[in-house]
């Protein structure tokens, strides 16, 4: 069964250079998009503030684990570029005493789609429009009927990159800028002093609240240096997490700083049968 | 690209546009924290016809740089006995701040022994939170010490299936200081024939003193799935002690057919408590929520029994081995057979 698999996952080496988009994608050579996968994990300093649970401001640890996908898009892959990030977050915090913990557990996804362009030889850059799910929970258990603040959203928003491929010394690397934010969409945010039980009992009214700017503020900056090992390379980075809303009188700052380890490349699907054209063009993922 | 970038860093420094007050560490940072938390989230003022400003000018006078971490707490939970209120505490790792008098300055009405010994001779039934039995009348008798302990279904069944020969049944709440709703809902589903009004819920939808949300209607539906229904009569029996769910208990059973309430007016408690803390650490919780009666009328300041029914014990029947409240209660189930 395994023999009449389609295709085979191979790793390949970045290919620097080789598949450097210099042009239009028509004409009759194979095009060939590989596809970025990185997988990373985070760890890194939180502070969290929820005016529903508390007035003070907690701060403690945060890790988590990101899962990101780049791939050209096959209706003009040297212009428009996608790319989905999945994540998931759990952080501790204790207040400015000591005495409590407050937890947040979270999980992210997005799917956006960028159009990019060649700077200089090694320089690209890209921008565009961004899909995104939210949906996490702070958690006080030293409170008694208020002991939780869920947070969900789904927006829509803008993001882009600068990502410059070459050489530090011996060293082939890739870095890149990412910032990404949410422009519009809609949150849910309990009332002011409304309990979770009445939510329970069956009022819904007025839970959801339409997002933007002055009331949500959601602001991811990345930095990642992929540092090219042949078929894998090494991730490092930092992401930087602003969460902040306010709603209902009710402020909810979430703020991670976290370092990036983890490990990258781009691969390619390639039909066994048929190979891999000698004519067959690569375009890159990110450059 | 500059452009771009500056857009950003612009947008990074808006995010810090939703700042929250912040409380210092000292005498004066908690005690201002622990007055403006009240102040924005507690739900009786009106009520109970509490000046809050003036509470502050009074306490804050009271208050000083040297004072220890115990003269606070004092201070704090002196101020916070003017609200009155049973649900409003101050948690230090020493003590607990608590308003008593709700209860104190009243009968206590309750003595669980003289029950046990003179009416079972100790033989009864223990399950969770519930003592049964089956008194001489062949009337079932349970008493329920608190909220915080519910039972299952299963458990719920037997116990009424137990008393499936009993003419009438007792469910006796004094001294039951409260628990969880969701407890309530699941025993006074066993007494409603159709989806029954149990009351409305309230809350804060601004830190102003009046600003509150419009009454919420919540129902309770009988209980199905074959399992046990009580259709017979039914005596609720209170005392001041009886508070928060076990008073939102006794406001819902009164209000339906075949339920009287007899003994003394609960303690009220119909606030749902709301938590947070303190700079220095301490916990406070207080008031939030309000929960009226399926009338709409307020009952923090307790229910009252069925007309006709108050009574409170006599300490020479108690002498004699009778619960007065509990001997009404019976010759009141006689008395209705009789007719």
């Amino acid at each position: 069964m395994m023999r009449r698999a389609l295709s085979i996952i191979m790793a390949m080496a970045m290919c620097l250079g080789a598949g450097a988009a210099d042009g239009s994608a028509s004409g009759s050579s194979e095009v060939v998009r590989p596809v970025m996968s990185a997988y990373m994990l985070r760890m890194g300093s939180s502070h969290l503030t929820d005016t529903y649970l508390t007035p003070l401001k907690y701060s403690g640890w945060s890790m988590g684990f990101g899962y990101e996908r780049m791939q050209a898009m096959k209706f003009d892959p040297v212009r428009w570029v996608m790319q989905m990030r999945a994540g998931i977050d759990v952080d501790r915090t204790h207040n400015p005493s000591g005495n409590a913990v407050m937890w947040y557990w979270g999980a992210d996804f997005s799917w956006s789609m960028m159009r990019r362009w060649r700077m200089t030889e090694g320089l690209t850059v890209g921008g565009g429009g961004m899909a995104s799910a939210d949906l996490g929970c702070i958690y006080a258990p030293r409170n008694g009927n208020n002991p939780a603040s869920a947070k969900a959203s789904v927006t829509v928003g803008v993001t882009g990159y600068a990502a410059w491929t070459g050489k530090v010394g011996l060293v082939s690397m890739t870095l890149r800028y990412q910032p990404s934010i949410p422009v519009l969409g809609a949150f849910f945010a309990p009332d002011y002093g409304e309990l979770y039980y009445e939510i329970y009992l069956g009022n819904y009214s007025g839970l959801a609240h339409c997002a933007w700017w002055k009331n949500y503020f959601n602001m991811k900056n990345l930095l990642t240096a992929d540092i090219h090992f042949g078929a894998t390379s090494l991730r490092l980075g930092y992401l930087g997490n602003i969460l902040s809303t306010k709603v209902n009188d009710v402020t909810s700052n979430l703020f991670t700083h976290s370092f990036i380890i983890g490990v990258s490349g781009e691969w390619l699907s390639i039909n066994r049968r048929h190979g891999l054209s000698n004519d067959a063009r690569i375009i890159s993922a990110i450059y | 690209m500059r452009k771009i970038l500056a857009i950003f860093v612009l947008l990074s420094v808006l995010s810090s546009c939703h700042g929250v007050d912040e409380y210092s560490n000292d005498v004066k940072g908690n005690f201002e924290c622990l007055w403006d938390i009240l102040d924005r989230h507690y739900c009786f003022f009106a009520e109970k016809n509490v000046d809050w400003e003036a509470v502050r000018q009074k306490y804050a006078a009271k208050i000083n740089d040297g004072m220890t971490r115990e003269e606070l707490f004092n201070v704090c939970s002196a101020m916070l006995e003017e609200l009155r209120d049973g649900h409003t505490n101050l948690s230090a790792p020493f003590a607990t701040s608590y308003y008593r008098k709700w209860w104190s300055d009243y009968p206590q009405n309750y003595d669980a022994r003289l029950i046990e010994q003179y009416y079972f001779n100790f033989n009864y039934r223990s399950l969770g939170a519930f003592t049964y039995g089956i008194l001489p009348e062949n009337i079932g008798y349970i008493h329920y010490s608190t909220f915080a302990v519910g039972l299952g279904e299963g458990n719920i069944d037997y116990i009424l299936n137990y008393f499936n020969l009993a003419q009438a049944l007792i469910i006796d709440v004094r001294d039951n200081g409260g628990g969880d709703l969701t407890n309530v809902d699941d025993l006074v589903c066993r007494f409603v024939k159709e989806r029954t009004l149990m009351g409305y819920i309230i809350h804060k939808t601004g830190p102003g003193h009046d600003d509150f949300s419009e009454p919420f209607a919540y129902y309770c539906d009988p209980i199905g799935g074959g399992h046990f229904a009580w259709r017979k009569p039914v005596v609720v029996i209170t005392n001041r002690s009886t508070y928060s769910a076990a008073n939102n208990f006794v406001s819902i059973m009164k209000l339906l057919p075949g339920v009287t309430i007899v003994g003394a007016t609960t303690g009220g408690g119909s606030g749902m408590p709301y938590s947070s803390e303190l700079p220095i650490g301490w916990g406070v919780r207080f008031s939030a929520c309000p929960i009226l009666d399926a009338n709409g009328n307020p009952t923090e300041f307790g229910v009252e029994p069925t007309p006709g029914c108050e009574v409170d014990m006599d300490p020479m029947d108690a002498l004699n081995g009778h619960d007065t409240i509990l001997d009404f209660a019976i010759n009141l189930i006689v008395g209705m057979n009789e007719v």
